[in-house]
């Protein structure tokens, strides 16, 4: 949707705040009540989701530009999704993710674009990928795992990796966990390999919108050349991008999308995996925004011209996100103790990484991640388990960075240690 | 924009340009202020520039360098309404969200030290733990308690226990227009905060009298807030959900009750023997159109445009919404016996809510005041509020009758979403004394601007009926300016309220829109304007419905 379509939910902000907060049945502290790092670290309304919405109004009614500083101040956001839960427990017509992503989609059409951002367009182009990197080295991670290619061989379940866990070599471990234990289970596992290409969200998301089609074109005709019934990604970024921006934007797969942690909780749950090996933690885990509150399924849209007529089940509210089969996991593993933190699931506070924060706005970013370190440590876990790359590598630098004694591990990496000490496959 | 200089003497007292703006679209972020907002205009006037203060000291060095270059403050606590923002030009906004700090809970004393940008949730959430509670304003937890106790007004849920806005301030920080500071009550003379009068200067009448200075008056940076008992656990347990699909587990000392009465008198009486009876925790009308507001705003429509369902709704429309939260079971059953025996004398039913699905969800959102902006957001997006002033509460069902069969009027016309034109919120303050308020409550959808003419028009009647009624100085009646035609027939408070604002802010740093200019103004006013608002006030005067 345009910026103009989008107008009445901007003129609907009643400017009351509860964008920058945990919903308030669910606040439960001083320190962890507030739910939006941009306007927690950057101060000014207008960087809350409320504050640009306003931003958003101004221009459109042609009382301010568009520049340099406004469009640093749009994207000084991670789009985690935060605001829209909160606003969308008191409000029926107001889509304020929706309005965050055309007030991007206009920066960049009006030319005030982020230099990192444009770097990051450029490798997708180049090399299909947002990490800079060839695209001649994208299948590396699966050396030697032994999965099927897919331009080779057809697959039931077609395996994506995503850009990040593709070529971060720091959590190559984990993306090789995954697709060893989901292969161990029998599955006739499938990768694209060098062949495999972004899935095209992180560009719309940055604005460039039109970008993600031909991705999303390409991804399609992968998946339909795999045979596969199913595609599962470990990459909460892309299962976002599938589950809700490709239908959002008329784009069907075809075929069913999980992500790792649905699909291994589910041959937990039919036995056909079964941890045994005991792992005496106390764990904490955080919920991706991409995986939880914005990996809610696309509802469907509503063609009315006023919202407050939209019947309530086509609201994206962020409960549908995937908050429990990550949590089942970790129960299921022996010896683990799993202690909450006060903001979780649709309400979580966010790691940092995402919009397009990590490569244009790294010290926010970090910033960000601490804030959740801090709460993680309160918890009197000794792990931050997580379940999606970009999540891990931004607490990682965050660890780093500030001496935390927090041990950063993904769902999959824990539940492989329990598995290896007895048999992955028990069916 | 404002001359480089100043600009730059903002940002160094400030300790960098990170906390200062002046780019328009930013400031337009600060201008759009839709509640409350009684004008034509989507949007209030732009500030010069937003400033984000970390210090009482930061506040002051604002202050002054404004007032010595012929500029205004306003400062707001979380900014919502329009009457936290620029009144016209040449207004710095002092945003204070960085002053966000509870400084301190004092257990014993009873009394919990914050700073602005503290919110209802904030506090709450760590008085519970104390075994405290505190007062949350019906606008929502998500107001500022400094705010709501220096500078405006507002009941909430828990008013049977806790009072009100304006009975809830102790000691309190206060910057002056001048950047002098001045502390009120014990914190004026000691270390200590526990009182708002003496040791100390004593002000709290001119600091706030009864509708608050919206920051006419200089910046409160600090304030101690009486606290209150929680009968209950120090927390309150919660699983999935976030408002209406809340899993909640309160404490089983606490029970909601609906009580309903035959007529508006015997919910008169219910209320008056509540408090003479000394029992219960949260007292509040409940308000049958606001209800669907909240649960079903969609189906509303259609159900009460069935004439059968709706005389039947209707039935219920003198409820009380009434919950008991006692220390131990046995006070719970002796409180429940008072109950009942109360709805028996007065011909009422009471239904107890305590072991239906949703009762954990609906007694913890009571007692955090969630449900007034529910009521009002989703059935429309927006409200406005009139009546609800301090007055007996025979005074206040009287009003509320009255307003009822008005708003019925503008929701005929279209100007009002229909809510059975219930009148929407309020209770009894603080047990025994028998005095409250009920609000009524507008709700509508601001983007159709075509109807604005109706809201205006509804909050004029409803001023003028409390006039002509003599039902005391209502909500409707805070709006910019309304003291001309106010003040001469309320004994001239506005000169005297003139002559503070004069004495306190000689230069009139502090933009007074929503409060009052100072004496020579409004003398000078008086004589320009004179007879002016004669007639209007003669209209009001015998106005009728």
């Amino acid at each position: 949707m345009t910026l103009q379509e989008l107008k009445p939910d901007m003129e609907g902000c009643a400017r009351c705040s509860h964008c920058k907060w945990v919903p308030h049945l669910q606040i439960k502290s001083w320190r962890y009540a507030k739910v939006c790092p941009s306007v927690d670290r950057y101060h000014f309304h207008s960087y809350s989701g409320g504050g640009k919405m306003n931003m958003g109004n101004s221009y459109l009614d042609g009382r301010s530009e568009l520049n340099d500083t406004v469009a640093q101040v749009i994207y000084r956001c991670q789009l985690c999704g935060a605001c829209q839960v909160s606003c969308q427990c008191y409000r029926d017509d107001i889509d304020l993710a929706d309005v965050l992503l055309a007030i991007r989609s206009t920066c960049v059409e009006q030319g005030f674009v982020l230099p990192e951002h444009l770097e990051m367009i450029e490798s997708m182009k180049r090399e299909d990928n947002t990490m800079y990197m060839l695209k001649a080295d994208r299948g590396r991670w699966s050396d030697g795992l032994d999965l099927i290619d897919i331009n080779r061989e057809k697959a039931d379940v077609l395996f994506h990796a995503g850009c990040r866990y593709s070529y971060d070599e720091d959590l190559r471990d984990i993306v090789r966990s995954a697709a060893t234990l989901m292969k161990s289970s029998g599955v006739r596992l499938g990768i694209a390999g060098k062949d495999e290409a972004c899935c095209g969200g992180r560009a719309y998301e940055i604005g460039y919108q039109g970008e993600m089609k031909n991705y999303a074109e390409d991804m399609a005709s992968r998946v339909k050349a795999s045979g596969a019934h199913t595609l599962v990604t470990p990459c909460s970024d892309c299962y976002y991008t599938f589950k809700y921006l490709y239908p959002k934007n008329g784009l069907d797969l075809g075929v069913k999308v999980l992500h790792t942690t649905e699909y291994t909780d589910q041959l937990i749950k039919q036995g056909r995996l079964r941890p045994q090996v005991e792992i005496p933690l106390k764990v904490t885990y955080h919920d991706p925004c991409h995986l939880g509150r914005r990996g809610e399924i696309y509802k469907g849209g509503w063609e009315g011209d006023n919202k407050l007529a939209r019947p309530s089940r086509l609201k994206q509210t962020g409960k549908l996100g995937i908050f429990d089969a990550p949590r089942d996991i970790l129960k299921s593993i022996p010896g683990i103790e799993l202690t909450e933190m006060e903001r979780i699931r649709e309400f979580s506070w966010c790691c940092g990484a995402g919009g397009g924060v990590l490569e244009a706005e790294p010290e926010f970013a970090i910033w960000t991640a601490k804030e959740r370190l801090e709460e993680a440590a309160a918890t009197g876990a000794s792990v931050l388990v997580t379940a999606c790359p970009w999540c891990e590598r931004v607490f990682k630098d965050a660890v780093k960075e500030s001496g935390s004694l927090l041990k950063i591990l993904d769902v999959m990496e824990l539940l492989s240690q329990s598995l290896n000490g007895g048999s992955h496959a028990a069916g | 924009m404002l001359p480089a200089k100043v600009y730059k003497e903002l940002e160094d007292a400030l300790g960098g340009a990170e906390y200062v703006t002046q780019e328009p679209a930013l400031l337009d972020s600060y201008a759009w202020q839709p509640a409350l907002n009684i004008t034509h205009e989507a949007w209030i006037p732009r500030p010069e520039a937003v400033v984000v203060p970390r210090t009482t000291e930061e506040v002051q060095a604002i202050v002054r360098i404004c007032s010595r270059n012929g500029l205004k403050v306003k400062a707001f606590s979380m900014g919502w309404a329009a009457w936290g923002g620029p009144g016209g030009p040449g207004v710095v906004q002092i945003d204070l969200r960085r002053m966000n700090r509870i400084i301190e809970i004092d257990e014993k004393n009873m009394y919990a030290v914050v700073e602005p940008y503290v919110c209802g949730s904030q506090l709450q959430s760590e008085l519970i733990k104390r075994g405290l509670n505190c007062h949350i304003i019906g606008a929502g937890p998500n107001c500022a308690q400094l705010a709501s106790v220096t500078s405006g007004w507002g009941y909430g849920w828990t008013g049977l226990m806790t009072g009100f806005s304006g009975r809830n301030p102790l000691g309190v920080e206060w910057v002056l227009p001048d950047g002098e500071v001045l502390r009120l009550g014990a914190p004026g003379s000691t270390e200590r905060w526990f009182t708002g009068d003496g040791p100390g200067p004593s002000l709290r009448g001119i600091m706030r009298g009864w509708g608050g200075a919206q920051s006419g008056l200089g910046v409160f940076t600090k304030v101690a807030i009486k606290v209150y008992p929680w009968p209950g656990e120090p927390e309150v347990k919660r699983g999935k959900g976030t408002l209406l699909d809340l899993q909640a587990q309160v404490p089983p000392t606490h029970k909601v009750f609906f009580l309903f009465s035959p007529s508006y008198e015997k919910f008169a009486d219910v209320a008056y023997k509540i408090g003479n009876a000394e029992i219960g925790y949260v007292h509040c009308k409940g308000a049958v159109g606001a209800t669907f507001g909240i649960f079903a705003p969609r189906a509303s429509e259609k159900i009460l445009s069935n004439p059968a369902l709706r005389a039947m709704i209707k039935a219920a429309q003198h409820c009380t919404l009434f919950m008991l939260a006692c220390h131990t079971e046995r006070e719970l059953a002796f409180q429940e016996k008072v109950l009942r025996q109360i709805m028996d004398e007065t011909d009422g039913f009471l239904m107890d809510a305590s072991h239906l699905p949703f009762h954990g969800m609906f007694a913890w959102g009571t007692h955090r005041s969630i449900f007034p902006a529910v009521a009002a957001f989703r059935p429309g997006g927006d409200f406005l509020t009139s009546m609800g002033s301090n007055e007996t509460y025979d005074c206040q069902v009287y009003a509320a009758k009255l307003s009822e069969s008005m708003k019925r009027e503008y929701i005929d016309d279209g100007t009002f979403i229909e809510d059975m034109a219930d009148c929407t919120w309020g209770g009894i303050y603080e047990g025994t004394s028998n005095w409250g308020h009920l609000e009524q409550i507008g709700i509508f959808n601001r983007r159709e601007s075509h109807k604005a003419e109706g809201r205006y028009a509804f909050l004029d009647d409803t001023m003028k009926l409390t006039i002509a009624k003599s039902l005391g100085f209502g909500l409707s009646s805070l709006g910019a300016g309304y003291w001309k035609l106010y003040g001469p027939i309320m004994f001239n408070y506005h000169h005297w309220q003139s002559k503070i604002k004069q004495a306190f802010d000689p230069q009139n740093t502090a933009d007074a829109t929503f409060y009052i200019p100072p004496y020579d103004e409004v003398l000078k006013t008086e004589a320009e304007e004179k007879g002016k608002w004669d007639k209007m006030r003669s209209d009001a005067m015998t106005f009728r419905i």
